[in-house]
């Protein structure tokens, strides 16, 4: 596997460093597991701060592999760029063990990237990003006339939406019959 | 701040978002917002229709401007004016016009109760309009719960209104001001299958006559100056004892006397047996009477804990 391993993430998996913690306490060593997305760069991320993502939660459960196995397999993305990844990764590690505030000051300052991460947070089922996503989504048209929330979120016209209907259909036509000329074909 | 400080993001596609996500995104939006969100287009509008956003009510108002009234369950009132194709909202940043072209006055009052998923107007507030304008609030209105004819009508207006209009409220009436006369008597109201009717002119008395009690349909009904003498207050009295109304569906009358007039409660029971103003039909049905100052109300079988 070609990779870089970033995030917490360092060059090379590094030992896991556990954080100071009082002496009465019973040192438990953290467990790693390793995520890639489209640019195949992999990110080395604690259980802790995957807990936030119920899909990598479930998946860890269900595997049961130790570090040496999480390192030699990590976990395909393959729909999420690597820069959404970095981020979501980013976000974990900064809210590991703690509840959401309800205004989050850590998220990803590019605009642009909204929308692949709101994709990115709900194929991951990270609940309380994709919730501060979402509001942030609803944020870019406060105040705006319906023109102007056209334009910020695309919305086609219903003129527009007519004739993208009437192109599925004629598609949908041509498919079915391009199917049934086969069948057809096969028979003979 | 996380989220840089352009005015707004690059354009994302919302309607490409998770059925979920875009729901969600929905229910934290604002109400004019999504008033706004649901006038891009005929997606938008079933879109904001099916998130299915709780508001208390929607009441129209037309005098010199046409208005519409959303009630949310916690934040205060929000007007729009309309027009024909077009709607004004005033926001934090200034008066804002949406524009629709074509759209009528039904139309964006259709549009409101669809996307609210609200089956009727609230209330339909009649002011002082041109008279040939309300042939266009007719049609713009199809049902109300409650239509107020309010005291800023001319006599003519108020008139012609409640002759229009009267037919589509479902449950309530409350006209301020008294049109009626020999031509148009008061029992055309007082008929109407309501459950209240609020009759408020302290310049006009109503006259009220026996025949009018006897007409009534309305559970409660309260008149504000009411103008009923004793004589036929006594008759009937005396014909609701004889049960001759073995369905009598008024629950509760409220007459508001001229200041200064008090009732001769004598005149009024005069031949009636009656234990402290409780009257006891054969049948088991009660009538209470009371009066305070120039108040007289009658409550019909109301049963009290």
């Amino acid at each position: 596997m070609s990779s870089t391993e970033q995030g917490t993430s360092s060059a090379a998996p590094a030992e896991p460093t556990t954080a100071p913690e009082s002496a009465a306490a019973p040192e438990v060593p953290e467990s790693f597991y390793y995520v890639h997305g489209k640019d195949k760069v992999v990110h080395k991320v604690s259980a802790g701060a995957l807990q936030h993502s119920a899909l990598i939660h479930g998946m860890i459960s269900n595997l049961g592999y130790t570090e040496e196995q999480a390192k030699a397999n990590p976990f395909p993305f393959e729909n999420i760029d690597g820069d959404i990844l970095q981020m979501v990764v980013d976000w974990c590690n900064q809210h590991k063990g703690k509840p959401t505030p309800p205004e989050d000051t850590n998220l990803p300052k590019q605009k642009e990237k909204l929308f692949d991460l709101v994709l990115a947070v709900n194929y991951l089922e990270i609940k309380e990003l994709l919730t501060y996503c979402c509001k942030q989504v609803a944020m870019m048209v406060k105040g705006k006339s319906p023109e102007e929330i056209r334009e910020i979120w695309m919305i086609p016209t219903d003129a527009e939406d007519e004739a993208a209907e009437k192109e599925a259909k004629k598609r949908a036509g041509k498919e079915a019959a391009g199917e049934t000329a086969a069948a057809a074909g096969d028979a003979k | 701040m996380l989220f840089s400080s352009l005015p707004y993001a690059m354009p994302i596609r919302i309607l490409s978002l998770p059925s979920a996500d875009l729901q969600y995104t929905l229910n934290c939006m604002d109400i004019c917002d999504l008033i706004a969100f649901s006038l891009c287009s005929n997606r938008t509008k079933h879109l904001v229709k099916s998130s299915k956003r709780k508001i208390e009510y929607i009441d129209t108002e037309f005098g010199s401007h046409s208005s519409i009234i959303i009630k949310p369950p916690t934040d205060e009132f929000i007007f729009f004016e309309f027009d024909d194709s077009w709607i004004e909202l005033a926001r934090r940043n200034g008066v804002e016009v949406f524009r629709k072209p074509k759209f009528t006055h039904r139309d964006w009052v259709d549009h409101f109760l669809n996307i609210f998923n609200e089956s009727m107007i609230n209330e339909l507030s009649i002011e002082d309009v041109d008279v040939s304008y309300l042939d266009t609030v007719k049609e713009t209105i199809s049902k109300c719960n409650r239509l107020e004819i309010t005291n800023d009508c001319s006599h003519d207006v108020a008139k012609i209104a409640f002759s229009k209009l009267s037919p589509i409220a479902v449950d309530t009436v409350a006209l301020q001001k008294n049109i009626f006369d020999n031509e148009s008597d008061i029992s055309k109201l007082l008929s109407l299958n309501l459950e209240s009717a609020y009759l408020d002119d302290h310049r006009k008395p109503f006259e009220i006559k026996l025949e009018d009690l006897l007409v009534l349909n309305i559970t409660e009904l309260m008149i504000e100056i009411a103008n009923i003498s004793e004589q036929e207050l006594n008759r009937f009295l005396k014909l609701w004892m004889k049960g001759n109304h073995g369905f009598y569906r008024p629950k509760v009358i409220m007459l508001f006397l001229e200041d200064g007039r008090e009732i001769n409660h004598d005149k009024v029971f005069e031949g009636i047996n009656h234990e402290a103003f409780r009257l006891n039909r054969t049948d088991g049905k009660e009538l209470i009477i009371s009066t305070h100052g120039n108040v007289f109300i009658l409550r019909f079988d109301i049963k009290y804990e």
